[in-house]
């Protein structure tokens, strides 16, 4: 307990706001206040450095050229895949897939997993559409069965809902394990137990929980996970698929082509490939290179910091606003109020100004308060709640170069808007 | 041929129909059947507010805040 405490102390939190290059820039004289890394995460100078240490230096194909160009690119792109491996515990390098994006993470499962004919998928109506539709669309093309667990209205899941879903007949689920819009974190643990008791793989969509949660996938147990890289202080277009290998190994393919085979032979008029194993076997054509080292910089600065701390940090931030906007006569917070159960986010709604844009706007144009507003891809859950689609819902979100001088900014800001708007 | 995006001819096409408009009529309003053509990229109504904000820069339109958030306006 007291080493912990030590090491929240020892964070200094405003040195490593500091390593944020575009939380130096002013608009109209004044702060950037930074809250949409839901969606978008800023970068680090190290990351960027990483990056541009690529392009300065060794700007090669990795993998093929043998020259010493090519010889720093291959080390530095296979060290970046070994550096986010240990970020999430998976245990061995070749589970990480380097791919564009959480969605192209979840399309490849979607598409490529063996699934028996007549099984049962499972996804729910807090999943970000690039967690659903390419279930929905598997299901489709192979004439699946697929339910839809419905969330609570909080944002949370009933375990029993999950029990009564999963059945024998079910082969996979697709489930966020931490919600882009109302923050929740999903019982991956019990999910997983459950389904994996009844034969069934578990795909968890990790894209808001691995930026700000400790995520090991060896205790978590999960079969996949997609995680966006742009959302880890990372670069944009740039993913990982993690799978256990032996569900990578067992897959078909999603793209075909150079660098995922060992040999293509050419025997009685007929060409025949053999293919490479995974990580290979899913990264066809040339790769972006500077993408995947600047992951491994990624996380190896957030591994640095440590996810436990970055948690407690945005939570410390959390708790104050959550606090204040619950006093405040004209919001709506969407979602549990419980942020023991809740990534660094809260999505909420105005009821003087109805549409979810002006609130954004408003924000953006009188103090730089960067927040995004919309239904977040989260189309059925906005359905669900009742709000319409072209209102929104706003959502401010806290990382780890956020602080109370942000929090306070958002809350005035949003004081100042339902006083102009009353 | 105009330099303006689908969206922002789309404002400036539902902003033709009243003298002012909240955020919450227009994207109303470009869901109708008679703009289908034009209005493609409004049902979440991110991009669409970011066009018309765009059109307040190039000096097309107005907004101002008021009782019920952001009323747009043609020049």
């Amino acid at each position: 307990m007291a080493t912990r405490l030590g090491m929240i102390l020892m964070v200094d939190w405003t040195k490593i706001r500091r390593d944020f290059p575009a939380l130096e820039r002013k608009i109209n004289g004044r702060p950037v206040v930074y809250l949409d890394s839901a969606c978008m995460a800023l970068k680090p100078r190290q990351v960027i450095d990483a990056m541009n240490e690529y392009y300065e230096m060794y700007p090669a194909c990795g993998g093929r050229s043998i020259h010493r160009f090519g010889k720093d690119a291959s080390e530095a792109y296979t060290a970046a895949r070994g550096k986010f491996a240990k970020f999430i515990n998976a245990a061995q390098d070749a589970e990480c897939i380097w791919t564009r994006n959480a969605t192209e993470s979840l399309n490849i499962v979607a598409s490529c997993v063996h699934l028996p004919k007549g099984s049962k998928l499972i996804t729910t109506s807090l999943e970000h559409h690039s967690g659903s539709l390419p279930f929905v669309e598997r299901a489709k093309r192979d004439g699946l069965e697929i339910e839809i667990v419905k969330a609570q209205n909080d944002g949370t899941f009933d375990i029993e809902d999950w029990k009564n879903a999963i059945d024998s007949k079910t082969s996979l689920i697709s489930v966020v394990h931490s919600s882009n819009v109302t923050g929740t974190i999903a019982p991956m643990k019990e999910i997983v137990e459950i389904a994996h008791d009844r034969g069934a793989l578990v795909m968890c969509d990790d894209a808001q929980y691995a930026p700000h949660h400790h995520l090991d996938v060896q205790a978590a147990d999960v079969d996949f996970s997609a995680i966006s890289v742009h959302k880890m202080c990372g670069p944009t277009g740039m993913g990982v698929l993690y799978g256990k290998i032996e569900h990578l190994e067992s897959m078909n393919m999603m793209l075909y082509g150079g660098d995922t085979v060992s040999d293509v032979k050419f025997i009685d008029g007929k060409i025949l490939p053999e293919y490479l194993p995974p990580p290979e076997k899913y990264e066809a054509g040339l790769q972006n290179y500077a993408g995947a080292i600047g992951a491994g910089a990624a996380a190896e600065y957030l591994q640095a910091i440590g996810m436990h701390e970055i948690e407690k940090h945005e939570r410390s931030l959390l708790q104050v606003a959550l606090q204040k906007m619950l006093e405040m006569e004209h919001v709506h917070i969407l979602g549990t109020e419980d942020i023991s159960i809740k990534t660094g986010l809260v999505t909420f709604t105005v009821d003087t100004v109805p549409s979810a844009h002006d609130v954004a706007t408003f924000l953006n144009d009188e103090y730089n308060i960067m927040v995004r507003s919309g239904a977040h891809c989260v189309h059925p859950f906005h359905y669900q709640m009742g709000i319409p689609i072209e209102r929104g819902t706003v959502r401010a979100s806290f990382y780890l170069y956020n602080n109370m001088d942000d929090v306070k900014a958002f809350l005035d800001g949003l004081e100042t808007l339902i006083e102009a708007s009353v | 041929m105009s330099d303006l995006s689908n969206n922002a001819l789309c404002v400036l096409k539902v902003l033709e129909t009243a003298e002012s408009l909240t955020t919450t009529e227009i994207l109303e309003l470009a869901r109708k059947k008679e703009y289908a053509d034009i209005c493609t990229d409004c049902a979440g109504g991110d991009s669409f507010v970011a066009a018309a904000n765009q059109l307040v820069e190039k000096g097309l339109i107005t907004k101002k805040f008021g009782k019920g958030g952001y009323r747009w306006q043609l020049v």
